[in-house]
């Protein structure tokens, strides 16, 4: 709450607006552990209606990994199959629905990114993308209350460190991705993430 | 919050976490989630770490798959319904849907399949298996496929007066004991070359609980606390 209405000062909002804000990703995530709920039970409307609340976040996940639309098409289909299957493991005590989600997604895109993958763009071409994330976290920052301290650390980061780790995140790249995207060596890139992981957790705990 | 691992494993379980392990050395991490509690629950902590990073992810308008999916999840319930009316034939416990609370996935690593000039360290298992998910269950294996032995570790286990028995379910939909394990620490069951043969890719591992008498037992006499599908590395 402390975050949240820090961040509304500093955008110039009042605090009320950011706490309506927070009321309602709070009635979203409510309503999203509903309807995985009834997924669990079989109920296929349930499905469609995460499918209709979901899968723009889902596919953005999927298109960004896979750089690949036509893939990205294929891996969404397969994830709200997935989703179908597992509802039932979805725990709200443990986690947001829609992180849990987007975890699926990341790890089906992943995995196919490492069987049939392109090879990684060099670093320059994906300047874009290392922008746009943080921009979308920009956006989502009235909503969700401990988003701002992992942001806040990973930025704190060398930016060789901080490149490596988003590269990693947001676009799955392995540790040889890393190397040939930053080329560098693969010892390199193995250390930056080692540090920056190392530097990311003390952040964490101390923040 | 106490960590008793090293910082040099809590990194590699961060490596796991992030995704950016590759080969070898994410077999070996994943082998480590086998074999440590300590270290399964440090990747936990990294993943959880990590989640508000979702956040940041742009949304892209998709294409409508949805008919698709529909199309998909009618052969997927239909084969569903033939698989659990063959899994729970003849016991005393039918149920229309399965009560499963966790999936348990299982790794072979690719190790099996490689180059047999490649050198394995004799105390490593070949193939592994990693059971995750749920809170009241939690169940990791490994499958040692020079010895013909499964090694199944239970991380967490409900409380219960009964036992835990594995069980196997190949294609046909029929659950096979793989017999009693100990209901805390590690098990070691030997197979069978039959039973070998049915831990394959796309079978089914089963936990369920059941009274120690007269094991292992013909077919599971309740649904599953814990199921899933075997796959491949």
């Amino acid at each position: 709450m402390n975050i949240r209405t820090k961040l509304a000062l500093v955008e110039g909002e009042g605090p009320s607006k950011a706490m309506a804000q927070g009321k309602g990703a709070a009635s979203a995530r409510d309503e999203l552990v509903a309807l995985l709920e009834r997924v669990a039970k079989d109920d296929r409307k349930a499905l469609a209606m995460v499918y209709a609340k979901t899968s723009a976040k889902l596919f953005g996940v999927c298109i960004r990994i896979t750089r690949d639309h036509a893939a990205a098409e294929d891996i969404l289909q397969h994830v709200y199959i997935k989703i179908w299957n597992s509802a039932e493991r979805f725990d709200h005590r443990q986690g947001s629905p829609i992180t849990w989600l987007c975890a699926i997604a990341r790890n089906a895109s992943i995995d196919w990114l490492r069987k049939y993958g392109a090879p990684a763009p060099a670093l320059s071409v994906m300047t874009e993308s290392l922008t746009q994330d943080f921009h979308g976290a920009m956006d989502a920052l009235a909503d969700y209350e401990s988003r701002a301290l992992i942001f806040d650390c990973l930025q704190a980061l060398p930016s060789q460190q901080q490149h490596a780790i988003r590269l990693a995140f947001f676009d799955g790249f392995s540790h040889s991705d890393l190397a040939a995207s930053m080329k560098v060596p693969l010892g390199t890139t193995k250390s930056w993430i080692r540090r920056g992981l190392v530097q990311l957790r003390g952040c964490l705990q101390n923040g | 919050m106490a960590n008793p691992i090293s910082p040099a494993l809590d990194a590699l379980a961060g490596e796991l976490a992030l995704g950016v392990l590759e080969g070898e050395a994410r077999a070996v991490a994943l082998r480590q989630v086998v074999q440590s509690q300590e270290f399964a629950a440090s990747v936990i902590g990294w993943q959880q770490r990590l989640e508000p990073l979702f956040h940041a992810y742009a949304e892209v308008p998709p294409p409508d798959v949805w008919q698709a999916i529909e199309a998909r999840l009618d052969v997927l319930i239909a084969r569903r319904q033939v698989r659990q009316v063959r899994f729970w034939k003849g016991t005393s416990f039918l149920t229309g849907s399965l009560a499963a609370s966790l999936a348990a996935v299982m790794i072979l690593s690719p190790a099996e399949q490689r180059s047999t000039a490649v050198p394995q360290p004799a105390a490593a298992p070949a193939v592994f298996a990693q059971l995750a998910g749920g809170k009241d269950a939690l169940i990791a294996a490994g499958l040692d496929t020079g010895k013909g032995q499964l090694k199944v570790r239970a991380v967490v286990l409900p409380a219960s007066a009964l036992v835990p028995e594995l069980w196997v379910i190949p294609r046909d939909g029929v659950p096979r004991s793989l017999g009693l394990i100990n209901p805390q620490g590690t098990s070691l069951v030997t197979l069978t070359p039959e039973q070998r043969q049915l831990v394959a890719e796309g079978a089914v591992l089963a936990i369920s609980l059941e009274l120690a008498d007269g094991a292992p037992h013909d077919a599971p006499s309740s649904t599953p606390i814990a199921t899933g599908t075997i796959t491949s590395l």
